[in-house]
């Protein structure tokens, strides 16, 4: 076997899986191998006496004064359990709708809102609304403030824009359904911007992100969000 | 885990910020570790930790508990971190940082402690002369324990990228770690 190559060497020294047996072996009985493992191990080792400053006991501490305010202004993570309630809500007034409009035929059947009144169900409407708005607000905030988003955390915003774009489209039934024709342009627009989240590639460049940037930018998309989000509250309430 | 907060993750992610505190608290000074070993700054490090719990904190509703919490943390922290360095290069500016702060470990010899402060002086400059990439790569493999395959997940790279990061990252520091094999 001929001798053994530096990348294998750093391999068998972090003991990574994938190195034929055949090379530990041979590591134990070529002296010229040997001498060049023990070397690196020697260099590797060495800055394994590289320590970081310990911080001070009350670090945590200090760290939390100085986080504490600025989670403040953060919103509140998305729970799932939100996303469900606002696609159960859109799904009762989708279902009722629909039975509705059978039950408008004789002979006539029970609606399963029968039992709302209609200014509960806009006021239901209004409040499913206005939290869809709320996610995709935070959602393109998060994107449009972003510096130069690493993968990881880029796979995760894609993941939420792909249950936005389901949401979205739920919504636009229930809008249609209710007949309020005016906000089907900004779901609309909505969905193109969110769709071209959902469907970027793993490793975004600097290029994409300012592209997706721009999407998110052009005709004030995120004003609008703002605007239509905050009087569907505002609505909301007054019911 | 103290008694006194009962799973202080499923809290956090409820939105309770007590349970968020007993967390940040509980994990802020390995993350402090972690980010001072990809800076080899006091005063990055700590932005990176706040950073880090930032995200966190935004991100927490979708930890699934696969990994364990202090390893989703570190993975927020190194890609914090590595888009630190990257910003950092890209305006090329070193940052004149404090000196250096090294706490040796309990009761060194004297020889043990001149031996540290050599390794500190040759690999801080060498650590910061590795590309963003293979620094990540480096600490995560060689301080933290990853494996290349965890790494590459982190990275969001190809196994074999991670892997020659790794590679270069090693020759690089070898060879600017000669000196003190030689005195050796």
């Amino acid at each position: 076997m001929s001798h053994l190559n530096q990348e294998e060497l750093v391999l068998i020294y972090y003991r990574e899986p994938g190195i034929p047996p055949s090379a530990a072996s041979h590591l134990s009985e070529c002296a010229q191998c040997r001498a060049d493992f023990d070397a690196l191990a020697e260099t590797l080792n060495a800055c394994l006496d590289w320590t970081p400053p310990e911080p001070p006991l009350d670090f945590g501490r200090s760290v939390w004064a100085s986080l504490a305010p600025q989670l403040v202004e953060q919103r509140r993570p998305v729970l799932p359990m939100r996303t469900w309630f606002a696609i159960a809500a859109a799904m009762v007034l989708l279902i009722g709708a629909f039975i509705a409009g059978r039950a408008s035929r004789p002979p006539q059947q029970p609606s399963l809102t029968a039992g709302l009144s209609p200014q509960a169900r806009a006021r239901i409407f209004a409040i499913t609304m206005a939290d869809h708005l709320d996610r995709a607000d935070v959602l393109l905030t998060e994107l449009e403030n972003s510096d130069n988003k690493d993968d990881a955390a880029f796979a995760s915003e894609r993941e939420r824009a792909r249950d936005l774009v389901q949401e979205g489209r739920m919504m636009r039934q229930m809008v249609a359904s209710r007949g309020e024709a005016d906000m089907l342009p900004l779901l609309d627009d909505l969905e193109r911007v969110v769709l071209e989240i959902a469907n970027s590639p793993d490793t975004a460049t600097p290029r994409e992100l300012r592209e997706l940037k721009q999407s998110i930018g052009s005709e004030s998309l995120l004003f609008k969000v703002r605007i239509v989000e905050s009087n569907l509250r505002s609505e909301g309430r007054k019911i | 885990m103290n008694s006194r907060v009962n799973n202080p993750i499923e809290k956090a992610q409820r939105g309770d910020r007590e349970a968020f505190r007993f967390l940040v608290e509980q994990h802020s000074r390995a993350v402090f570790r972690l980010a001072y070993r990809m800076t080899s700054s006091q005063t990055d490090a700590e932005d990176i930790v706040q950073e880090t719990f930032l995200r966190a904190w935004k991100q927490l509703a979708r930890f699934d508990g696969r990994a364990a919490f202090s390893t989703w943390l570190h993975r927020i922290c190194a890609n914090c971190s590595l888009d630190h360095i990257r910003r950092r290069k890209g305006h090329a500016t070193q940052i004149a940082d404090e000196p250096f702060r090294q706490i040796p470990n309990e009761s060194p010899s004297p020889e043990r402690l001149a031996l540290s402060t050599e390794i500190n002086a040759l690999l801080t400059p060498a650590l910061d002369d590795l590309s963003a990439m293979e620094r990540t790569a480096f600490i995560m493999r060689h301080y933290e324990g990853l494996p290349i395959e965890e790494i590459s997940r982190v990275l969001g790279v190809e196994g074999n990228a991670a892997k020659h990061s790794i590679f270069r990252a090693v020759q690089k520091l070898r060879k600017a770690l000669e000196p003190v094999r030689c005195t050796r």
